[in-house]
């Protein structure tokens, strides 16, 4: 794939992580004590540490995407528009130079081809006269 | 149900019965009709313009983070709004411990950090084309020169060979 598909794929795979992240964060979050009138909302400990270590290794995985990301952007092999141009320009002309030149060399081939397509008719037409008819 | 089965499409233009004499006379027939030049058409409900150039992100009501200008440093432009969007993102985790009423400005932040991005790889692919072109070229460029490469040597060994052919029916005729 191009790198500009693949930052495009990093891009969506970064909004994919984080929207994961806070999918997961908010759905498995414990009840939160809203007013000091209520009793404190009871919660399980075992899930908090659940909770801990699944943050952590979702928000490792954001910021190693992000990191990715940036490696990818720094891989970009970019120039300017004029230099793009320039060379465009130049490998025309060389295209179109060598693109005559191909066909001198091709007509000459040519010429050459027909001129021994001659002599070897010439040559199996004398082989056929000097021969003598059994 | 009976409708769909028994509708038919619609019957196909006309203008084939003006060909009826092309093969004897193909002047007699209408010209196809010319291409269409700088103009709008419709398409499927929708028009589009023979102008095929990426709308800015004002044509699409987006807000542009990064600077204007006819130059604009691609790589520098994605590192910052990937900063830029990190920091977003870890501030919406805190407006969500903190005041969580308050998460739809930072959401809209990073979805407008998100349109950027794209904005920005998408005006990168006219560069792309224009370095397609340039390997395109630069491959055909070296398959003509090994094509005359190719002629050249062919020619020098078939001169060989009928010198070599001359030679010998000399020294026969000799």
């Amino acid at each position: 794939m191009d790198i500009i598909s693949q930052l495009q794929e990093q891009v969506n795979t970064i909004a994919l992580l984080a929207l994961n992240t806070f999918g997961t964060l908010q759905r498995d979050a414990p009840p939160v004590r809203l007013s000091p009138n209520y009793p404190e909302p009871t919660s399980k400990p075992s899930q908090e540490t659940i909770n801990g270590e699944h943050a952590k290794t979702t928000s490792a995985n954001l910021v190693q995407a992000a990191k990715t990301f940036d490696a990818l952007v720094a891989a970009l092999p970019l120039s300017g528009e004029d230099e793009q141009l320039k060379r465009i320009a130049e490998l025309q002309a060389e295209n179109e130079a060598i693109g005559l030149e191909l066909e001198k060399q091709l007509q000459a081939a040519e010429q050459e081809l027909k001129q021994v397509q001659e002599m070897f008719n010439e040559a199996a037409d004398n082989c056929l006269n000097l021969k003598r008819p059994d | 149900m009976a409708m769909a089965t028994s509708s038919s499409y619609p019957p196909p233009p006309p203008y084939y019965r003006l060909y009826k004499d092309y093969l004897e006379d193909p002047k007699s027939a209408p010209e196809p009709p010319p291409p269409i030049h700088d103009a709008t058409y419709p398409l499927f409900g929708a028009t589009y313009t023979t102008d095929v150039v990426l709308p800015s992100l004002e044509d699409q009501g987006v807000r542009q983070l990064y600077p204007k200008g006819p130059n604009i440093d691609f790589k520098k432009e994605l590192q910052s709004l990937n900063r830029e969007l990190q920091l977003h993102i870890l501030e919406l985790a805190d407006v969500l411990v903190e005041r969580p009423s308050q998460y739809a400005r930072r959401v809209e932040d990073i979805s407008l950090i998100f349109k950027n991005l794209h904005h920005l790889l998408n005006s990168l692919r006219p560069h792309q084309a224009r370095a397609t072109l340039i390997h395109i070229l630069e491959c055909q460029i070296q398959r003509r020169k090994q094509a005359i490469e190719d002629i050249k040597r062919r020619r020098e060994e078939a001169q060989r060979l009928l010198k070599e052919s001359l030679q010998t029916l000399d020294g026969h005729q000799a």
